[in-house]
């Protein structure tokens, strides 16, 4: 039987598995961007994945529309009877939109966290391995593109920008299971309740928002949004729906489940969200405080 | 024109996998079971054995530092295992002889044995809190499954065109 592990070879592994955990701890830290060469390389291989995932796209959605034509006659029942709900809708939003507008001009009030300019993008990859969920979208710096915007699709918010080169830049959804993501959530109701969702419970496939005050009375299907208070998302993107609320571990707090609303496995276009209103930096808001003293 | 073939193919090989899980992700992941694709380990395995040794082995670090780097954002997992895998394919393949059936059983093995170091690494990095058990019954069997058909129906063309691969490589 040779030898399965001469001198020379044991060296050369036990090398490489230094090698190993250097670069795995050089990567997984927090990063500000990728390294040049990395980002050389995702532009390479998304112009090449664009380049097949497009047309494969077209197919999978024609076969998508076929599938549709069947069930079209059942939708299309359903559909009219909300469109009468529709133009009622219609009319209260006018009323409402025209009504904030006169209300913002009378307080003065131009800055709004809930307004964004949405940059549309199709997705070109997604992470086949399936440990980190992560997908790979044609957008980049150059289309003004940052780390840790919000992304959303029509149905609701999905993650955030994780990395960007120069063409494509990389989206963690929220269904991840990464500590260091949490986004600032609240719940609608006659009083908002603000806490944070932290984790994705992969059994049940339910998000779960965190740190909800013990006494807040929440119900089903209450729909939860973004509260833009963390200065990276705006305001009142979608997020999905309250399932079920338990108190926490120790009962100072509550966690809620919500169902997203948005699917995460079907995902073909996206729009990456770039807030208009800047959190102010931290030196403006030190001065402040040196004045007031 | 016919060296730079084979690079293109694996890399096609590389974006398959992607597309594959874009594509049939609503049948996919709407089951409880985790399926994921290793067409491109298949590939490289094969090369290993019937294409060359050295050619398998740096085509599968090339490719995993190419995974790391575009797929997963840790480089190091992919990039040391591919390439030791296909190490030990090789040698096993000196100890048996290189049958298409024992070859494509050989990539099972290899593929459970990439699926136990990438599950292990990813826990140590806290990267995922599955338990053992449902990463077996969730994770591994369906995925060996997916891999199993692909192995079979790419197994014979494969064999056929590498074994020219590596004809043309001698009489160079």
């Amino acid at each position: 039987m040779p030898q399965f592990l001469s001198n020379k070879r044991l060296i050369i592994l036990l090398v490489s598995i230094i090698i190993l955990v250097a670069l795995i701890g050089f990567s997984i830290r927090e990063r500000e961007k990728l390294t040049w060469p990395e980002q050389f390389i995702k532009d390479t291989t998304g112009w090449v994945q664009s380049a097949f995932s497009r047309p494969a796209n077209y197919v999978a959605g024609f076969f998508e529309n076929v599938r549709d034509l069947q069930n079209t006659y059942e939708e299309n029942k359903e559909l009219k009877a909300r469109l009468d709900e529709l133009a009622q809708l219609e009319v209260n939003v006018q009323t409402l939109a025209k009504e904030n507008k006169e209300l913002r001009e009378i307080l003065d009030n131009k800055e709004d966290l809930s307004e964004f300019d949405p940059v549309q993008a199709i997705v070109i990859g997604r992470n086949p391995e399936r440990w980190h969920e992560l997908l790979v979208i044609n957008k980049g710096k150059q289309d003004g593109i940052k780390q840790n915007m919000a992304v959303i699709t029509a149905n609701g918010l999905i993650g955030k920008v994780k990395s960007t080169s120069q063409f494509t830049s990389t989206i963690q959804l929220l269904s991840a299971n990464d500590p260091t993501n949490r986004i600032s959530a609240k719940i609608i109701g006659e009083k908002e309740t603000y806490g944070t969702i932290e984790g994705y419970d992969e059994e049940r496939k339910l998000l779960k928002l965190k740190r909800l005050p013990y006494d807040a009375k929440i119900e089903k299907d209450q729909i939860v949004t973004t509260s833009g208070l963390g200065g990276v998302f705006p305001q009142n993107l979608p997020i999905g729906k309250v399932v079920e609320v338990v108190p926490d571990e120790f009962g100072l707090n509550q966690t809620a489940y919500v169902e997203p609303g948005a699917d995460f496995y079907d995902i073909r276009h996206v729009m990456v969200v770039t807030v208009k209103t800047q959190a102010p930096d931290l030196s403006d808001i030190t001065s402040e405080e040196e004045e007031e003293l | 024109m016919k060296k730079l073939l084979l690079p293109i193919f694996v890399l096609f090989i590389f974006i398959l996998e992607s597309l594959f899980v874009e594509l049939f992700s609503p049948q996919l992941f709407n089951s409880d079971r985790i399926i994921v694709p290793h067409f491109l380990l298949v590939v490289l395995l094969f090369l290993t054995v019937y294409g060359g040794k050295k050619q398998g082995i740096l085509y599968a670090a090339i490719f995993g530092l190419l995974f790391d780097i575009v797929y997963t954002e840790v480089i190091g997992i992919y990039f040391f295992l591919y390439p030791l895998i296909a190490y030990f394919v090789s040698k096993t393949m000196q100890l048996i002889h290189n049958h298409l059936v024992v070859v494509s059983l050989t990539s099972m093995v290899g593929i459970i044995l990439l699926e136990l170091g990438v599950y292990e690494l990813n826990f140590l990095l806290k990267v995922t809190e599955m338990e053992f058990q449902t990463f077996l019954q969730e994770r591994l069997y369906p995925t060996l499954i997916l891999n199993l058909a692909f192995t079979i129906l790419v197994s014979f063309p494969l064999k056929r065109q590498f074994d020219k691969y590596a004809e043309e490589l001698r009489n160079e």
